[in-house]
């Protein structure tokens, strides 16, 4: 089963098209450190050139033990080298150039190292916050789908209260009071606003798969409940809670950036929502400065994009009759 | 003592209460007042159309649901809520329920072995891999698939119909069971395919010895299969008894509505008129007294006044009607 | 028995376009209809059956198409008739009832929207005219003219089942054709339906083509039958007759698959194995691997629809007497 799901997924060209896309960030952010000319936050090249040859100095007796039979001395010898440190600040603010191909930022920091790095950041963020609201709405789908009565009605009420309330201005207010330094904030705050829709989808989809013919025979021949729910219901809801997944984990990425760019989120950590952050701040739309803001908007694009093409593919698995004769 | 049955129902009743602001207490009346006896070894027919009750039926004798008041009684003990896992466990190794769909029956990420494991392991029934293994391809012999081996490791989608419907039958013997409530096992097959199953199950009624309740709207169907039918309209029983005493002796007028609708090209008479009028009462607001009363052709004053008693006109032949 | 054929078919071959190969649903079928007959064609899933039906109608979808063979209505070849006197054909002169006609009523349009809707779409009449005809129809199929204005969801299934039928005659069609139209009703609905299109067929003199898995029915119903298997007519007859002496071992073995209302209770054959696959059908006689009669022979060469004289084709050169009645 898995087989036919990884053979459908690579022969499906939006889906390959999505996987490709998505491949090629994933390896720039694990292989930034080799592709990055500089580090994210180098701001300035250190060459260090030595003058001339290593002088001798004196010696200089430092301890004398004179005796009859033998004599002690200790002698300390000091080498002089002269050199030269030359501090190349890197350009503020500059354009593309051999050096910098994207440019700098207004703290001299290269834009594009900036952008393989925060590739890191931004995927892994959104990655992870992706698979957090995946893990929170499928044990609140299975809990509240599967068991039903008042369970059902509690979840249902908290989940219809979350959904109304709009997303973003409750990201503001809770990025406003957190304090914790780093990322987790972001993902906690992500998480934690964006749980209730797929819960609703995944609970549906519970609901529907609990009226299956196959999963009342189940309890009719005495299996226990945890095993209908994992053995039965859960291996029906992989390409569903995939979809969720992927969907998840773009509105992750897209509500990194948007709580980056409004500088909620850490600015001092280098992300593409972050580079925008600073591009802003620094008139970089003003100046028409596109090589800072467009490439870290057109990453966070395309990547938006992959997992959508990856979704298609997904979207055929679950229900068949979308799939091309 | 129960007379030795090995499934007797009396007076039950099942009312599903809506839901819903609009529906406060309506409820869906789907038994009412339903009782009959089914001996060992023996095969009842629950014959009925859509709406009638009969899947509600089987599904309360399977406990899927509680009934609200009268009595199922299986090998004598009358039965309630569960109280243990393991008095729950010992009910559904002597009754299991097929439904109609072979595919939807079949949960479509579960290879064919892992499906019929499953009973097998939750009931202990073999000890070891070597039993389960024999055990296995036993099943599949006796439900006509084999060889063995070339269908436990397949997954439904690769089955067709007649065969996934016989994996579910499959699956409902390997518990060795008492009872088996069959819910319309041959309506989603081909024509070609459905006298190999019913046959096949015949033959596996007289090797093991179960009883059957067989459900289905056939009544030709439930004639083949079984010795005793009992037809139900709108959530009761109309009439019940022997086979033949209730199809040629039918004496309920819904019954013979029934039967005069049914196809019979064998019996080369010109085909009389049926011209019923009416349809099938809504289960949430049925007809006051005898419920068919609205469409019944002898019907009188006292028929919407009060609901028949089954009154015995002999021979085990049970009749709800004022004209028995 | 007319001799004025309304419909002739013959040699008709459709299918569809599948990644592996066109798949032949409907492999050379021919047969005649007369006028005010009733022809039921019976075949289990896969048959051909509804393929046929569409085919007829020139209602086959995008990736299916009718690769050779002529379909004569009133002596016009339908097969290549251009779409644009095939629109002018349909409704007017022949009408199809659908399979689950629960659904091919739109639910967000009235009763009588829908009516006037197949009259508007072919006839030039004005919206009274139109609304006279939706109510006559509804009366002829047993409905109250009050239910012009219900929604389908308000209806019960025969009901709308009735509606179906009223909006395919509705134009008075000299031919209609009903895949399966009683498939989902009950048993008791389903005789009235049937009943209702039998009245209705002397009352307006239309042929009918009745396509159904369920032989028991037919045998009742229609004059004549056709027994198709794997995309090709393997009998033909007229149905009591064919039901009493069954040549073909695949008519036989139907006839065997029925259990019985009355008469003595005795096991039935069935029929063993299930039906090939299109793509790749059994060579020779398709049935050949599930006959009890096959011979060698059987699975090299293709049987002939052969006529056995007297209105009886058959396609199985092995066809024998089958007698019906006591030996059951």
């Amino acid at each position: 089963m898995i087989r036919d799901f990884l053979k459908t997924l690579v022969s499906n060209r939006k889906s390959l098209a999505g996987i490709c896309i998505l491949g090629f960030f994933v390896m720039a952010a694990v292989l930034a450190p080799l592709l990055a000319p500089y580090a994210p936050k180098e701001d300035k090249t250190v060459r260090i050139v030595p003058i001339g040859e290593a002088a001798k100095t004196e010696e200089r007796i430092a301890e004398e033990y004179p005796s009859d039979s033998e004599d002690l001395l200790t002698y300390r010898s000091t080498t002089v080298v002269e050199y030269q440190k030359r501090i190349t600040y890197m350009p503020l603010k500059a354009k593309p150039s051999p050096q910098h191909p994207l440019g700098t930022n207004q703290a001299g920091h290269d834009i594009l190292s900036q952008l393989l790095y925060g590739a890191r950041v931004s995927l892994s963020v959104g990655l992870a916050t992706g698979l957090f609201i995946t893990l929170i709405s499928l044990t609140l789908a299975l809990l509240s789908g599967y068991l039903g009565g008042v369970v059902d009605d509690v979840i249902s009420f908290v989940t219809n209260v979350m959904l109304v309330i709009p997303g973003l201005p409750l990201m503001i207010v809770i990025a406003a009071y957190v304090t914790m330094r780093g990322v987790m904030p972001i993902v906690l705050i992500l998480g934690l606003t964006g749980w209730p829709y797929p819960t609703r989808v995944l609970r549906s989809q519970v609901l529907t798969l609990k009226n299956r013919d196959f999963v009342r025979v189940s309890k009719a021949l005495g299996e226990r409940t945890p095993f209908v729910v994992f053995r039965e219901i859960l291996p029906n809801m992989i390409s569903i809670v995939m979809a969720e997944f992927f969907s998840a984990s773009m509105s992750a990425i897209l509500g990194e950036a948007t709580l980056e760019f409004i500088g909620l989120g850490n600015v001092a950590v280098v992300s593409w929502g972050t580079i925008l952050y600073w591009a802003q701040t620094n008139g970089a739309l003003l100046s028409g400065a596109w090589w800072w803001f467009l490439p870290p908007g057109l990453c966070i694009a395309l990547v938006g994009t992959s997992f959508v093409l990856i979704n298609f593919a997904i979207d055929e698995i679950s229900n068949p009759r979308l799939r091309k004769r | 003592m129960n007379g030795g049955y090995a499934l007797e129902l009396r007076s039950v009743r099942k009312h599903f209460p809506l839901r819903g602001l609009m529906a406060r207490g309506r409820f869906v009346h789907a038994m009412d007042d339903i009782g009959f006896s089914l001996g060992a070894g023996e095969s009842l027919a629950l014959v009925g159309e859509s709406g009638s009750g009969k899947t509600t039926t089987a599904s309360v004798i399977a406990r899927l649901y509680e009934h609200d008041s009268g009595s199922v009684v299986v090998d004598g003990e009358e039965i309630a809520a569960f109280r243990s896992r393991a008095e729950a466990l010992r009910y559904r190794k002597k009754v299991q329920l097929i439904f109609q769909d072979p595919f939807g029956s079949l949960n479509p990420t579960h290879t064919i072995r892992q499906i019929l494991e499953r009973p097998i392991l939750i009931h202990g029934l073999a000890k070891g891999k070597d039993e389960l293994e024999a055990r296995l391809r036993e099943i599949l012999e006796q439900v006509g698939l084999s060889p063995a081996g070339e269908y436990l490791r397949r997954f439904p989608h690769e089955l067709s119909g007649g065969q996934r419907q016989r994996v579910n039958i499959a699956r409902g013997f390997a518990v060795e069971p008492e009872i088996i409530l069959a819910d319309e096992p041959t309506s989603m097959l081909d024509v070609s395919i459905r006298m190999g199953v019913m046959n096949m199950m015949l033959d596996l009624k007289e090797r093991r010895g179960v009883s059957y309740l067989y459900i289905t709207h056939d009544l030709a169907g439930a004639r083949y299969m079984c010795s005793r039918i009992a037809v139900m309209y709108a959530g009761m029983i109309m009439e019940i008894g022997p086979t033949d005493e209730v199809i040629q002796g039918a004496v309920h007028p819904y019954v013979r509505l029934l039967k005069a609708a049914s196809p019979s090209p064998e019996s080369g008479l010109a085909r009389t008129r049926v011209a019923a009028k009416g349809e099938i009462p809504s289960l949430i607001d049925p007809p006051s007294g005898c419920r068919f009363h609205p469409r019944c052709p002898y019907a009188t004053g006292g028929c919407s006044a009060a609901v028949p008693a089954l009154r015995d006109i002999g021979g085990g032949h049970l009749v709800r009607c004022v004209l028995a | 028995m007319s001799d004025q054929a309304m419909l002739e078919v013959e040699g008709l071959v459709a299918g569809y376009g599948t990644k592996k190969g066109f798949v032949r649903a409907v492999d050379g079928v021919s047969f005649r209809l007369g006028k005010g007959r009733f022809l039921g064609i019976a075949g289990e899933s896969g048959c051909g059956k509804s393929t046929l039906a569409y085919a007829i109608m020139r209602l086959l979808r995008d990736n299916a198409r009718i690769e050779s063979g002529r379909i004569l209505f009133k002596g016009e070849d339908l097969a290549t008739l251009e779409p644009e006197a095939m629109n002018g054909r349909r409704w007017t002169d022949m009408a199809m009832v659908f399979q689950s006609a629960m659904s091919a009523l739109n639910p967000v349009l009235s009763v009588g929207e829908q009516l006037t809707d197949a009259v508007h779409a072919h006839r030039k009449v004005s919206r009274p005219e139109a609304v006279d005809l939706a109510v006559e129809m509804l009366r002829l199929v047993d409905i109250n003219a009050d239910r012009l204005k219900s929604y389908p969801h308000q209806l019960s299934g025969g009901m709308k089942q009735r509606v179906m039928i009223a909006m395919a005659l509705i134009l008075k069609p000299d031919l209609l054709i009903m895949d399966e139209p009683t498939t989902a009703l009950d048993v008791v609905v389903q005789r009235s339906i049937i009943e209702k299109i039998d009245d209705l067929r002397k009352e307006l003199g239309f042929s009918v083509i009745f396509i159904t898995h369920d032989l028991s029915l037919l045998v009742e119903i229609s004059d004549e039958l056709a027994i198709m298997y794997a995309g090709r007519i393997c009998e033909y007859g007229r149905s009591r007759e064919l039901f009493d002496c069954p040549e073909h071992p695949y008519t036989e073995g139907l006839m065997n698959s029925f259990p019985t209302l009355s008469g003595p209770i005795v096991r039935m054959g069935g029929i063993d194995g299930h039906a090939p696959d299109l793509l790749s059908p059994p060579p020779g006689c398709r049935f050949a691997p599930r006959c009890p009669r096959a011979e060698a022979d059987c699975s090299r060469v293709e049987p002939e629809l052969r006529d056995l004289g007297d209105g009886r084709l058959c396609a199985c050169p092995l066809g024998g007497r089958a007698r019906r009645g006591g030996t059951r």
